[in-house]
C-alpha cells in the first residue's frame, strides 16, 4: 500500500535575554554546575517567580515575523510531570492563552506551514546518569524558551527541513535567539504519521526528539517513516511513544510510552499574575521588525540582480547579509562586494558557523573603500583580492596595503610601453604563444603586473598584446 | 465530589508515588477534604469556574513585568546545603525517562 506522510514540527527556541524567566539568575552557558540558580529557578517552597518583561517582548516578536495574532492577554500555567529535571514537579509553561497564535511560513514553492501558537514557558536542567545515580545541574533550568507548534501542514521531510531552516534563519533575523542546534538553543521535535493514499483520518503519530541538526531532520523522518511502514505492512499497529534519534548509528528507538496531554493537568499558575500586551506595544514591534529573509532574498535577486545563488549564499547569515548592505550603502557596488565576499571573505570561514559568526577582522566601510577602487577601475579585481587577503589576516586599513602611487590612473601610451618591454623581454614565451602554448602569455602578464604593481586594467593589456604579437 | 479510586490510583502513578491499600484510603479521604475546601470558593462566586478566572485580580500591565537585569546567583555551597555528599550537583537515585 502507498501512504502518505502527516507532520507537524514542534520548535524550542531558547530566548537570548539576559536573565531567566522567573528570577534574575544569568542565562549564560557553560558556568560551573549550579552556579546560576537560586531558590527560584530551584523549586524552593515560598519562593516567587516572576515573568521577565523580556521574554514577553521577544515572545511578541518572534510571532509578527512569522504572521501570527498576539493575544493581548496571556497568563502561564502550570504542567505537572514527575522527573528531576524540573525541581518543581512541573513546568511553568502556557495552555489556553498562549503570546501568540495562527501565523504561517512560506515555503519557496508557496506553500505555507501553519503555525498553530507560539508560547513562553522554562526550559528545565540537565541530567547526568552514571552508575547508581543521576546528577542534576539547574543552570538551564529556567532559561527561556519559546514552543513553535506547527500544523501538521508537512508533508515530506525535506518540507521539513525547509520549515525548519527558514524558521532558523527568521529567529535569527530578529535577533532573538542565536539557534544553534547543535547546542541546543534550537531544538526540533517531529511528530509524524502514515496514512493510506487518499484518506482523510490521521494515523497514529510519534514524537522524534534529539534531533540536533538541520540534515538530521531529514534522515531521522526517513528511518521513522521507513520503521512506521514496516510495521502497518505487516499489519501491526503503531504505538503512540517518543523516539529518539542517534545520529551515530542513524538509528531510532522508542524513549518511552507517551503520557496523554491530559496526563499534564495544567492549571493556571497562581503564583504569577495574568499580564496584558497593550496593542500599541504590539505595532510598535511590528514597526521595529527589520527587513525578513524572504524579503531580502527577494530584494537581492529583482532589485541587486545577483544570481540566485549568490544571493542565497549570502541572505542566509543574517551578519553578511548586513554586511553585504551597508557596504553597498556606502557606495561599493553590488557585484564586486557580492564577489568579494563570496571569494575572499568565505575562504576565511570555513564552517557554517564561521560564517554565522562573521567574526572577521575588517569592517563593511573598509571592504567598501576598496571595492570601489575596484569600481572605479583604479586598481584591478586581483589587487584588490591581495589587499582584502591582507586586510582580513591583519585587520589593518586599506590604506596600509594599496598606496598613492597603486591608484594613480595609467596613459594607455605608458601601458603600452610596459606591454612592449614584457613582450622584448620574454622571447622565449612570445615563440611559444606564436607556437601555439596559449598558456605562455602568463609569463608576459606576470611581467606586466609586476611592473605595474597589479594595477594593469587586464582589458587593455589583453588588447595590446594581441596586436603586439599578433 | 468524591475523588474515585481510579483517579486517585492514577495520580499515584503520575506523580510516581506508592501507597498500601490502607494509606491510599487514608489520603484519599484526605484530598477529598481539600477538593471539598477549594469547591467553598467556587461557590462564592456566582456563574461558575470562568467567572472566578475573569475577576481575579487585575493583569498586571506589560511594563510592569521585571526587567531583564541579572541579580547574583546563590553561591553554590549554599544551594546545595541540603544535598547530602554533593559533588557540585543535585542528585536523586537513577533515574532515566
Amino acid at each position: 500500500m502507498n501512504y502518505e506522510l502527516v507532520c507537524g514540527i514542534e520548535t524550542h527556541i531558547e530566548l537570548a535575554t539576559k536573565t531567566k524567566i522567573f528570577c534574575g539568575c544569568t542565562t549564560e552557558f557553560g558556568g560551573a554546575p549550579n552556579t546560576h540558580c537560586c531558590p527560584v529557578c530551584t523549586g524552593q517552597p515560598g519562593s516567587l517567580p516572576i515573568l521577565n518583561r523580556k521574554v514577553v517582548e521577544y515572545a511578541v516578536r518572534a510571532g509578527l515575523a512569522v504572521n501570527c495574532t498576539i493575544n493581548n492577554n496571556s497568563h502561564m500555567d502550570r504542567k505537572n510531570y514527575v522527573y528531576p529535571d524540573l525541581p518543581k514537579a512541573y513546568q511553568i509553561s502556557q495552555f489556553d492563552e498562549p503570546v501568540c497564535e495562527n501565523g504561517y511560513i512560506e515555503l519557496d514553492s508557496g506553500k505555507r506551514i501553519g503555525i498553530t501558537r507560539i508560547h513562553i514557558e522554562e526550559d528545565a536542567g540537565k541530567l547526568v546518569h552514571e552508575n547508581g545515580t543521576t546528577y542534576i545541574d539547574y543552570n538551564r533550568g529556567g532559561v527561556p524558551l519559546i514552543e513553535i507548534v506547527s500544523e501538521p501542514d508537512i508533508s515530506s521531510p525535506e518540507e521539513a527541513r525547509e520549515y525548519a531552516e527558514k524558521l532558523q534563519l527568521i529567529m535569527r533575523y530578529v535577533g532573538i535567539s542565536d539557534c544553534k542546534m547543535q547546542e541546543g538553543s534550537m531544538r526540533c521535535d517531529v511528530n509524524l504519521s502514515l496514512r493510506p493514499v487518499g484518506t482523510k483520518e490521521f494515523g497514529t503519530r510519534t514524537e522524534t526528539k534529539n534531533i540536533n541538526s538541520l540534515s538530521n531532520i531529514v534522515k531521522a523522518m526517513n528511518r521513522e517513516i521507513e520503521r512506521q511502514e514496516d510495521i502497518l505492512e505487516s499489519g501491526g499497529k503503531i504505538v503512540q511513544a517518543t523516539m529518539r534519534y542517534d545520529a551515530n548509528t542513524d538509528e531510532i528507538y522508542p524513549m518511552r510510552t507517551k503520557e496523554n496531554s491530559d496526563d499534564y493537568r495544567y492549571f493556571p499558575d497562581p503564583d504569577i499574575l495574568r499580564f496584558y500586551i497593550e496593542p500599541e506595544f504590539v505595532e510598535k514591534t511590528k514597526s521595529s521588525l527589520p527587513e525578513l529573509p524572504s524579503a531580502k532574498l527577494r530584494r537581492y535577486i529583482d532589485e541587486f540582480k545577483l544570481p540566485e545563488t549568490t544571493a542565497r549564499d549570502i541572505y542566509k547569515y543574517r551578519r553578511v547579509s548586513e554586511f553585504l548592505d551597508k557596504a553597498v550603502a556606502m557606495g561599493a557596488s553590488v557585484k564586486n562586494t557580492a564577489n568579494m565576499i563570496i571569494g575572499g571573505i568565505y575562504k576565511t570561514l570555513e564552517t557554517e558557523e564561521d560564517k554565522e559568526n562573521f567574526a572577521i577582522k575588517t569592517s563593511a566601510e573598509q571592504l567598501s573603500e576598496l571595492i570601489r577602487l575596484i569600481d572605479e577601475k583604479k586598481i584591478n579585481k586581483n589587487k584588490g583580492q591581495e589587499a582584502l587577503a591582507k586586510m582580513l589576516d591583519t585587520g589593518k586599513a586599506v590604506s596600509e596595503f594599496i598606496k598613492a602611487e597603486d591608484t594613480q590612473g595609467m596613459s594607455d601610451d605608458e601601458l603600452r610601453a610596459i606591454c612592449e618591454a614584457a613582450v622584448s623581454a620574454n622571447p622565449d614565451a612570445v615563440s611559444n604563444i606564436r607556437a601555439g602554448k596559449g598558456k605562455a602569455i602568463n609569463v608576459i602578464f606576470g611581467y606586466i603586473m609586476r611592473e605595474t604593481r597589479g594595477k594593469a586594467d587586464m582589458g587593455k593589456v589583453n588588447k595590446i598584446i594581441n596586436e603586439l604579437i599578433g | 465530589m468524591a475523588l474515585s479510586k481510579e483517579d486517585f490510583n492514577k495520580l499515584a502513578v503520575l506523580s510516581r508515588l506508592r501507597f498500601s491499600d490502607e494509606e491510599a484510603e487514608k489520603f484519599r479521604n484526605e484530598m477529598d477534604d481539600i477538593i471539598a475546601f477549594a469547591d467553598t470558593i467556587n461557590n462564592a462566586v456566582s456563574g461558575g469556574t470562568d467567572d472566578i478566572k475573569n475577576t481575579s485580580i487585575d493583569a498586571v500591565g506589560f511594563r510592569e513585568l521585571r526587567e531583564d537585569e541579572v541579580r547574583e546567583s546563590l553561591p553554590n555551597e549554599k544551594i546545595l546545603s541540603n544535598v547530602e555528599g554533593h559533588k557540585g550537583f543535585f542528585n536523586v537515585r537513577r533515574c532515566v525517562g
